[in-house]
């Protein structure tokens, strides 16, 4: 029972007509979370991801083995009413609109009006659909139907989140919402298990990863442990000088060793986030009409993402991220909140993690300090700046430059089993 | 239970806002009255109102049954092809629950729907006589005729088993069973012969009387009419084809046992065609305070022909039991009780049928039961060796489901005839409460063990 989820031979075989054995999807499945842990499932198309999901949600019976949810079936009631669960696509009725959705999910778990309304209203602010919340989701894109998904997966104030594949359709500004969002949930004690075979959700968010292929564990683990390489050691300093560099690599050749020399990359991710929010600020003004539904997705989620953990978490805080308006104001919030417009992106993050700053003491932390200075901050703001970059970037690219050759063997050792 | 009420307003939501149920309302509202006003049936104005009430009721009921089928079906179905069962499955509801909301909220649906177009009906109904521009003759007749439940009383047919067992050993003794009846098994000709005395029984031959006993006659009203419909057969055709007779109504132990008279006895001397259906119009008081009456038939000497009435539907009692508006309100009752019987059916073959199966097998046993009467009936006029194997076969099948056509509403609004609350008890008790619940309990059983995630790995 110390495990929010646990499996036993976990067995699923999916067979023709006739009964014979067709597939192996879930062969011999033993995993074991723990509470209040991220727990990644990683795996290629078809490796059983899904199957396992549904399994433990007794979407499917399995053929062999079994499994404990929070101590139980979960197929319970009981058991589901602590689960929030997010499918490989949003499923919504199509004729409902964004609120009726959550009020219809909400009433599902028998919340009283009130409470329902005011998760409604915060979940919206949060998912930044405020704005479009009376049209029918059957007219939202991907994207937007993802994050009424994920609101309906969060209405009930799950201890335990199960989320598959909960960045596809998102865009870039949106998945890094998610992945925040995922880390404060941790923070406040939820239980995740999250699907993927986006390998950056995973790294950045996850404790400990499982890969799976052909329905078998290949390998498992603390995502440290499994990445590091242990026979490398990287130095990143600030520009200096060649002679200086010099001096460094003779050091390292007296150890025998070889050392490359180059200008550190900045993510992908990072600099999508830096331009969009950019444009964003200089386009604000001249168009005012710029599509509303467009900022919502890409802004309005930000600030609002406070507001929502607030009000489900922690009351005193919802009072200074509620009063913000989701749709045109996120904005004007930044503009006035913020010092420095050649740098928005850097505010916008600061807010965004703000609230996290009191728990710095996540080993990805640590790694981040460094890639911060990379990125040249004005040193006034380097303290919020650290505890930002620590939740948004830092994590990713300390581990960016040791990862691309783990991935490479970890599929590839994948694709060899 | 308050999860199940989510579900049902959901599936109400759905039917509405899919338009599946627009649909049917717009046509439903286009065509009632367009046949309200174009229908004319024979010309007269009880005609046109027997014309609309009959269409304007079996439309109603045809339309909401398909859109029963279609939502109880298509509600659970689509959910599963879209997977929106996911999310809702996965929440603390249980699948019993799931389905109980789906069928609830259809039939919540067909209720409204139902009383709306009922509603409807029913004004047209009441203003067609005014529309027509009738005259008080017209109004009077409507109200005898078609504003009236009127139960039909007929009277108990003679045992004649034991006279004709004797008559067959007569026959047999005396050697004449093959004359008489070359070529019949004695199954037979004991039919024959019993249709015979049966006949017998019913005939009067010239200056000879029959008297019929009626009990439990209710006259709603005692200051309204009763009717006598009757129809002769003759043994030879009059000249002119008219009989003369002479009846007598009303409580006839007063005349045997010669006690003081409570009710009056309504003499009535008439002249009717033969082989068409006639009515006498009686004062009601005529029943008994214990509701007897009895009904006299006198061949007077001017006929020269023996008199019968045939066995079927040779002579009935009428008399208004019930206002047309309880007996229209139950005619719908009964219309209610086929589509919650439906609802049952859908969400049983959704439970476990994709859509466009399930549909099928809606469409097939709905057409099956609307028909059941007339091939369960047809089953027996097969001979020989090819009706035992279809009454071992397909007639029990057959039977299983209800049988729509027997107890179908427009069938008693027309003629006025009174719907009694016994066939609608009998009718939930058989239709729904047996037969619905036992399939909507295999659907639960089957739905709450199945795999609800379509197999992709």
């Amino acid at each position: 029972m110390d495990y929010a989820i646990e499996t036993f031979h976990l067995t699923k075989i999916f067979s023709d007509w006739w009964g014979r054995v067709r597939v192996y999807a879930v062969d011999d499945l033993n995993l074991q979370i723990r509470y209040n842990e991220v727990f990644g499932l990683l795996g290629p198309n078809g490796s059983g991801k899904t199957t396992t999901l549904k399994l433990l949600l007794g979407l499917l019976h399995p053929t062999k083995g079994r499994s404990l949810v929070l101590g139980g079936d979960g197929a319970d009631p009981k058991i589901n009413a602590r689960i929030g669960f997010l499918p490989e696509e949003s499923y919504l009725y199509r004729y409902l609109n964004a609120r009726e959705t959550l009020d219809f999910y909400g009433r599902l778990f028998g919340l009283p009006a009130k409470v329902r309304k005011m998760r409604i209203e915060a979940l919206l602010d949060m998912v930044g659909l405020t704005a479009v919340a009376n049209r029918p989701v059957g007219t939202y894109s991907k994207g937007m139907a993802r994050r009424i998904g994920l609101a309906q997966a969060l209405i009930n104030d799950p201890d335990l989140l199960i989320l598959d594949e909960p960045t596809t359709g998102l865009d870039p500004i949106g998945t890094r919402q998610i992945k925040d969002l995922i880390l404060k949930l941790a923070q406040r004690g939820k239980t995740i298990l999250l699907c993927s075979h986006l390998l950056a959700d995973v790294e950045d968010v996850c404790d400990r990863i499982s890969i799976l292929y052909g329905g078998k564990v290949q390998a498992q683990g603390q995502v440290k442990d499994l990445l590091q390489q242990t026979d490398k050691r990287q130095i990143i300093t600030d520009a200096i000088t060649d002679s200086a560099v010099e001096k460094i690599k003779q050091i390292i050749e007296a150890e025998h060793a070889e050392c490359v020399v180059s200008s550190p990359m900045e993510r992908l991710e990072t600099f999508f986030i830096k331009t969009v929010t950019a444009a964003q600020e200089q386009a604000q003004p001249t168009s005012g009409a710029v599509s509303t539904t467009r900022l919502g997705d890409f802004l309005t989620g930000e600030p609002a993402k406070e507001s929502i953990l607030d009000k489900l978490v922690s009351a005193p805080m919802s009072g200074q991220a509620a009063p913000k308006p989701p749709a045109n104001p996120p904005t004007t919030s930044w503009r006035t909140v913020e010092t420095s417009p050649v740098q928005p992106d850097e505010q916008l993050l600061r807010k965004l993690t703000e609230p996290v700053k009191p728990s710095p003491s996540d080993a990805a932390a640590d790694r981040k300090v460094k890639t911060q200075e990379v990125e040249h901050k004005p040193p006034e703001e380097q303290e919020i700046k650290k505890s930002i970059l620590d939740q948004l970037t830092g994590g990713t690219s300390a581990g960016h430059t040791d990862k691309q050759q783990p991935d490479k063997s970890a599929s590839g050792e994948g694709a060899n089993a | 239970m308050r999860s199940i009420w989510a579900v049902a307003t959901n599936t109400i939501k759905q039917a509405l806002r899919m338009k599946m149920a627009a649909a049917f309302i717009v046509l439903l509202l286009v065509l009632l009255p367009v046949i309200g006003f174009t229908a004319t049936g024979d010309g007269t104005i009880k005609g046109r109102l027997q014309t609309f009430v009959s269409y304007g009721l079996s439309l109603t009921s045809l339309l909401l049954c398909l859109l029963t089928v279609i939502a109880s079906v298509y509600s659970l179905t689509s959910d599963i092809q879209q997977r929106q069962i996911y999310t809702v499955i996965t929440k603390p509801i249980r699948r019993f629950q799931l389905l109980l909301g789906k069928l609830l909220g259809v039939i919540l649906l067909d209720v409204a729907l139902l009383v709306l177009f009922a509603a409807i009906i029913y004004a047209i109904t009441l203003y067609i006589p005014k529309f027509a521009g009738a005259t008080g003759e017209d109004i009077a007749q409507l109200n005898n005729e078609f504003f009236t439940a009127r139960a039909g009383l007929t009277p108990a047919e003679a045992d004649v088993t034991q006279d004709v067992l004797n008559m067959y050993k007569e026959l047999e003794k005396g050697g004449q069973l093959d004359q008489v009846f070359p070529d019949l098994s004695r199954q037979e000709i004991i039919d024959q012969l019993t249709t015979q005395k049966k006949l017998e029984k019913r005939a009067a031959a010239v200056g000879q009387d029959l008297l019929w006993e009626f009990h439990n006659v209710r006259p709603l009203d005692p200051n309204e009419s009763l009717f006598i419909r009757f129809k002769y057969d003759v043994s030879i055709n009059p000249p002119d084809s008219q009989v003369y007779s002479q009846w007598l109504v009303g409580d006839y132990r007063q005349v045997k046992y010669a006690s003081k008279p409570e009710t009056r006895i309504y003499s009535f001397e008439r002249k009717d065609p033969i082989r068409t259906f006639r009515e006498i119009q009686a004062p009601a008081d005529a029943v008994a305070q214990d509701g007897y009456l009895a009904v006299g038939f006198l061949n007077v000497p001017l006929n020269n022909t023996v008199v019968i009435f045939p066995l079927e539907d040779g002579l009935e009692v009428l008399y208004k039991a019930d206002t047309f508006t309880a007996n229209f309100a139950r005619a719908v009752l009964l219309i209610l009780l086929r589509l919650i019987f439906l609802a049952c059916l859908g969400t049983f073959a959704a439970s476990f049928l994709s859509f466009p199966v399930a549909i099928l097998l809606c469409l097939v046993f709905f057409a099956t039961a609307s028909f059941s009467g007339f091939v369960i009936e047809s089953f027996d006029f097969l001979g020989g060796n090819m009706s035992s194997v279809y009454s071992y076969t397909l007639k029990p099948i057959i039977s299983i489901l209800p049988q729509f056509d027997k107890v179908n509403p427009a069938r008693s609004l027309v003629p006025g005839r009174l719907l009694s609350w016994s066939l609608v008890g009998r009718t939930a008790g058989l239709m729904v409460c047996i037969k619905a619940v036992l399939l909507l309990l295999l659907g639960l059983l089957i739905f709450s063990y199945r795999e609800i995630a379509k197999i992709i790995v």
